[in-house]
């Protein structure tokens, strides 16, 4: 007797041996499934046929792991944009800030035109770094 | 009778970000009813392998053109339910500027005539 839901779990220990990442891609994947399953049963075939036409229908792990790694790359990239962009703000801060101080307190003219001239480019290549960042939006 | 074929892969891979665009901006969607949708206009002749869809919505997903909400049919199915944001409305815009177009020069190079 074919039981849908072994067919099921075992279906999911193969996306996830492929690397399909769980809980979101998978779930999502696999209400499709079941979607299609039913649609399968109510146009005539039997449960063991719509689940394999279904599970055909939905393609190989492989290559639907290498296109959700494709999504995840343009995420990293993003954020890894936007986390050098900070870095950046914080850099040329760590600069601005000892040279306000120097110049404020001690009267350091020329300590301060040094950390101010290098703080405060930093400090605005890293602001546009993190908005193009957060702006980009081609993959 | 004319007869179109299958649509060739490459051409189906460039119309589904257009595609789903535009099929969400009629109102929120849930990935299966997206490509049943997608095979009945066609009249079958876009064949999309259904999990490839899935990869596609969320690479949008990032690039912040929809949004989705997990949620539930009649009959208490999960479902991820995804819809456009501002620059998914943008970007359907601009896709819909470039297709015309190049429907344009295609239609005016049948006809014999330059656009």
């Amino acid at each position: 007797m074919f039981d849908l839901e072994a067919a099921i779990a075992g279906w999911r220990m193969q996306m996830l041996a492929a690397g399909i990442k769980t809980p979101v891609p998978l779930d999502e994947l696999e209400f499709h499934v079941r979607e299609e399953i039913e649609r399968q049963v109510k146009s005539g075939l039997n449960t063991p046929q719509a689940f394999a036409a279904a599970v055909q229908q939905i393609g190989q792990a492989n290559a639907l792991k290498q296109e959700f790694e494709k999504a995840e790359r343009t995420f990293m990239k993003r954020t890894l944009i936007i986390l050098a962009g900070i870095l950046g703000v914080l850099l040329g801060m760590a600069l601005i800030m000892p040279a306000a101080h120097l110049y404020k307190e001690q009267g350091m003219m020329h300590n301060a035109v040094v950390g101010f001239s290098w703080g405060i480019p930093i400090v605005l290549f890293g602001v546009g770094t993190a908005v193009f960042g957060l702006k980009r939006r081609k993959a | 009778m004319y007869h179109v074929s299958m649509i060739r892969k490459e051409l189906v891979a460039a119309s589904a970000e257009p595609m789903i665009l535009s099929l969400l901006a009629r109102g929120e969607g849930y990935g299966y009813a997206i490509i049943q949708e997608v095979k009945a206009r066609s009249g079958g002749k876009l064949q999309w392998t259904d999990g490839m869809l899935y990869p596609v919505l969320h690479r949008m997903e990032t690039r912040g053109l929809i949004k989705s909400r997990w949620g539930e049919s009649e009959t208490g199915r999960k479902r991820k339910y995804y819809s456009l944001k501002k620059d998914g409305k943008l970007a359907m815009s601009q896709h819909h500027e470039q297709w015309s177009l190049v429907q344009s020069v295609l239609a005016g190079l049948q006809k014999g005539q330059y656009v």
